[in-house]
């Protein structure tokens, strides 16, 4: 029986070979994920690649210079090199997004998952709950948060390494988007569980949480996957809409927050276009990457696209 | 040969599925209907025994596979399990012991079967999730064993295979392995040769033969094709429009049918041997009707050549007309 | 309505056709060598189990073959003229117009947002050149041909039972006066009985028509039921072809013979069924000589080598090794 779970596991590492074939076999997903590892590498190791962030104290320019030698990307307002903020921008903008997602496809593949596969009264108040966050608008629920938040945990505090208004603005992106995944998630569900292997699960014994964990789940995964991908993408820009109208943190300033800065020191009628072309391309970069990894992976799980033989 | 104690016995069976009725007729208080999908069925079966559930789509046959396996919730009626009444059992702990006895197969063999999982996590699923067994080496010997039984050999080839890498007939034998392995005494059957080539048939009809005569397993064999249930059970049932209008062994059944509706079926089967030994009776006219709204008086009228007025009127009882041989007709007598 | 002077010549002549397709870079054959002829008024039955290649053979004389497949040899003829079954545009006239195919998902093959008389005039104004009120009458015609009161044409398909839908499928393939009729497995998704009422249909309108009619189906007590021929076929090969009576009586090939057995049938009293051993062939992997060698009981040495060409045997025609008249001494020296 040994050398059979071996084969196993060889079996599984030949699945996951396989997969990525077909996935890397997409243009997109070339550009998508070369751009993206461009982007990890670069908030990985942002003090290696440009020394530490740049402050009014430490700038090292002249205010609104353009692109130079020594200063790649020009200089903003006060001096600072708008490339080291640009690269330190990067971490921030990435991790709001990726925890933003973690938290909007936990929360909407448990929510739209269990609506879906209990359906009946449970599904209508668990969908009126989804609709209810599905319309708020994410603006005003941060601009209703942020106050509460910072007068709970007190001004220059942090929580979980995060300035309350960044931790703010993760939430909110979290709570805004998971209404898209779980209307996803649920009427897949319910395709799902008129499936033949569900009424068989249960014959043979399974219990609902089996069945929705080891049978329900698996199957979602591709859908799951591939709207993560675009709700990441969301959220990089819900991110940078929200610095952008002023609630980011001017201490640990995301792509965003450079846009909000430069917009207010009048970068576009000054013509100091470096200010803004940075992080606005790195925004949409990103969220390109983002959009076309989904597709490809959309791509890559639609089985009327893959022929059995 | 079948044990005379009933291992299962329903009593005037009922499952209706309520039809929702649009906004107007909440308003006005109008009764909403009910789809009749089964409407009164008694029925045994032995210790043992082969019986086959014989009817067209719309007869209600499935959904009786249904309600044996839990899987639906009768509106009306008994069911008893070795004279246990099961009818509302319906916690997944309390009905654990009861999955444990009774099984079921599925037509379609690639539906059933999880795409994502492997033939070895599919048959061990019942021995996990029925705690069946205490460590790996039990699990993959009950799963090897049910495998071997269901005719996959040798078992360890298909541990680490995912269900589309196989056949056709593969996948009902790792359907029915799935059902054997947790050594059930009643496996419901639905169609479970309807999807298959005509040359792999006989070979699953053969395992589920001998598994009545390895393990005295009771099967109860839903299925459209008369020929077939003549084949493979003990007594044949045939169901029109959730009740039964005929029930008595699967030779009377054959060879001197009571009910008009079941002549007409046996007429209708296509054969190999020409018309000859056919009787004459003219072809049936219309399809079954639906559930929704079923027939006054003998459900089958409107479509009976022989119909007369009492037929039209009142519904017939079953009548023997031979030793456990019933049939529900007024001309039966 | 069709000049029946040259019934006695064939309507239809299949030569050596092989058919493969493409997925992925590798090709594999779905038809084999594939040899008859249909005349008019005949009703044929295609008999074989998936991936035997009867439905390949049945669309590319329909010309309906998917853009994958491509003809590698042989020839189809339609009343003496090459077919161009591999090129889409240059088949069109002749679908629909002169053969004509009945489809298996009735549901599926109608659209559910129109009304059925609609359906079944499309293809009369498209093909024919009618105009909507002629179409329309055509369309009232047909369905009163197939046993559907002109006045239900108004019904879109849901509104309609699964054998009346059917019915609808078979006005539509009747619409355009075609020669050829095909039935692909036009009755599997059907009631026993309703089953019945449709084949009783078809027997009714092809000898009201002179239609020929080419039945595929995997079940041979349908062919049994209203078929002249049948002809069996295995991995793309046609093993045996012969007259329905004759080989349901004297069945020649091992194939053909292991699937009647296979069929229960209370007319002989036996309770007796006869496993074929084995599985059916994967077309990405055939086996040599002989396509059936593996599963076959009476398989010899020469079986697994050489493949058996389909010869005139009796009647019909037959591919084993076991009934070629030169081969009996062979025979003897392999036993």
């Amino acid at each position: 029986m040994s050398e059979s779970i071996i084969r196993y596991s060889g079996r599984q590492a030949r699945a996951i070979k396989t997969f990525l074939g077909r996935f890397l076999g997409y243009g997109g997903a070339q550009v998508g994920l070369v751009c993206l590892a461009f982007f990890i590498v670069v908030a990985a190791v942002p003090d290696i690649l440009v020394g530490p962030l740049q402050t009014a104290i430490n700038a090292t320019g002249e205010f609104l210079a353009p692109p130079s030698s020594q200063h790649v990307l020009g200089t903003d307002e006060v001096g600072r090199d708008v490339l080291n903020l640009v690269v330190h921008g990067a971490r921030i903008s990435l991790t709001i997004a990726l925890l933003a997602t973690v938290i909007s496809l936990v929360v909407g593949t448990t929510i739209g998952m269990t609506a879906g596969y209990y359906g009946g009264v449970v599904d209508v108040w668990l969908m009126r709950f989804t609709d209810f966050f599905f319309v708020m608008p994410s603006f005003v629920l941060a601009l209703v948060i942020t106050p509460v938040v910072v007068e709970v945990i007190g001004r220059g505090q942090e929580i979980l390494g995060f300035r309350p208004s960044l931790f703010v603005i993760l939430v909110v992106i979290g709570m805004t988007s998971w209404a898209f995944v779980a209307r996803i998630v649920r009427s897949q569900t319910l395709s799902l569980k008129e499936r033949t292997f569900i009424d068989r699960a249960r014959v043979v014994g399974s219990s609902n949480f089996s069945i929705m964990v080891r049978h329900i789940l698996p199957n979602l995964v591709p859908q799951i996957a591939a709207n993560g991908a675009l709700v990441v993408a969301g959220a990089i820009f819900v991110e940078t809409s929200l610095s952008f109208l002023g609630l980011g943190d001017p201490l640990q300033p995301s792509w965003g927050t450079l846009l909000s800065l430069a917009q207010r020191a009048g970068a576009a009628s000054a013509g100091a276009w470096w200010y803004l072309g940075a992080p606005g391309a790195c925004v949409l970069t990103v969220s390109l990457s983002f959009v076309l990894i989904g597709n490809a992976l959309d791509d890559t799980f639609n089985p009327r696209r893959r022929v059995i033989p | 040969m079948p044990d005379t104690a009933n291992i299962l016995q329903l009593e005037s069976l009922q499952v209706h599925f309520p039809i929702q009725g649009g906004l107007f007729d909440r308003v006005l208080g109008r009764p909403a209907g009910a789809v009749r999908a089964v409407d009164g069925i008694d029925l045994s079966v032995g210790r043992g025994e082969i019986v086959a559930l014989v009817g067209e789509s719309g007869s209600g046959k499935t959904t009786v596979g249904r309600v044996i396996t839990k899987l639906a919730q009768p509106t009306g009626g008994k069911m008893l399990f070795e004279g246990r009444d099961m009818t509302s059992v319906q916690r997944a702990s309390a009905l654990r012991p009861y999955r444990h006895r009774v099984q079921m197969i599925f037509q379609d063999a690639y539906q059933a079967l999880n795409p994502r999982h492997t033939i070895f996590d599919i048959v061990a699923e019942p021995l996990r999730s029925l705690r069946l067994v205490d460590n790996r080496k039990q699990l993959a010997d009950r799963v090897s064993e049910a495998l071997a039984s269901a005719g996959l050999n040798p078992p360890g080839d298909f541990f680490a295979r995912f269900p589309h890498e196989l056949s056709g007939g593969q996948r009902q034998r790792v359907v029915i392995a799935g059902a054997l392995a947790v050594k059930p005494e009643l496996i419901v059957a639905d169609e479970p040769v309807s999807m298959l080539d005509v040359s792999i048939r006989a070979q699953i009809l053969q395992v589920l033969v001998d598994l009545r005569h390895k393990h005295n397993m009771a099967l109860l064999f839903i299925t459209h094709d008369l020929p077939l249930a003549w084949l493979i059970a003990d007594r044949i049932a045939v169901l029109y429009l959730g009740k039964l209008v005929e029930i008595g062994s699967a030779d009377e059944i054959t060879f001197q049918p009571r009910h008009p509706y079941t002549v007409a079926l046996l007429n209708a089967t296509p054969q190999m041997g020409g018309d000859a030994g056919r009787a004459e009776v003219p072809a049936l006219q219309g399809e079954v009707p639906s559930a929704a709204r079923v027939p006054k008086g003998c459900r089958f009228h409107p479509r009976c050549p022989l119909a007369f007025d009492r037929c039209r009127q009142e519904e017939p009882p079953p009548i023997e007309v031979g030793p456990k041989h019933l049939a529900a007709c007024w001309l039966a007598n | 309505m069709i000049d029946s002077s040259h019934h006695k010549a064939s309507l239809l002549e299949v030569d050596g056709l092989s058919i493969d397709y493409g997925l992925k870079g590798i090709s594999s054959r779905a038809i084999d060598g594939v040899s008859f002829a249909l005349r008019a008024g005949e009703a044929v039955g295609l008999v074989g189990e998936s991936g035997s290649g009867k439905t390949t053979t049945a669309m590319a004389i329909a010309g309906l073959l998917s853009p994958n497949a491509r003809v590698s040899s042989g020839e189809v003829r339609y009343r003496g003229n090459r077919l161009p079954i591999d090129d889409d545009a240059a088949m069109r006239p002749h679908r629909w117009t002169e053969t004509s195919v009945v489809f298996q998902g009735a549901m599926n093959a109608l659209n559910p947002v129109h009304r059925i008389v609609k359906q079944i005039a499309e293809p009369c104004m498209l093909k024919l050149g009618m105009s909507r009120g002629e179409a329309t009458g055509r369309a009232r015609e047909l369905l009163e041909l197939v046993g559907i009161p002109a006045d239900r044409g108004a019904a879109y398909p849901h509104e309609l039972s699964g054998g009346m839908r059917q019915r609808v499928m078979i006005a539509m393939a009747l619409a355009c006066r075609p020669s050829i009729v095909i039935g692909d497995e036009p009755t599997t998704a059907l009631d026993v009985i309703t089953q019945a009422q449709i084949l009783k249909l078809l027997g009714e309108l092809r000898s009201q028509l002179n239609l020929a009619l080419i039945l595929i189906t995997h079940d041979l007590s349908v062919v049994a039921e209203c078929c002249d021929r049948v002809m069996i076929m295995y991995a793309g090969r046609i093993v045996e072809d012969g007259a329905v009576s004759e080989i349901f009586a004297k069945p020649k090939h091992p194939y053909t013979r292991l699937l009647i057995d296979a069929i229960p049938n209370p007319a002989n009293g036996k309770k007796m069924i006869r496993p074929i051993p084995g599985d059916p062939p994967n077309l990405l992997t055939r086996p040599s000589g002989c396509v059936f060698h593996p599963r076959c009981p009476s398989a010899i040495g020469i079986c697994a080598t050489e493949v058996p060409s389909l010869e005139k045997c009796g009647q019909g025609r037959v591919a084993c090794h076991l009934h070629r008249s030169s081969q009996q001494d062979r025979v003897s020296v392999h036993a």
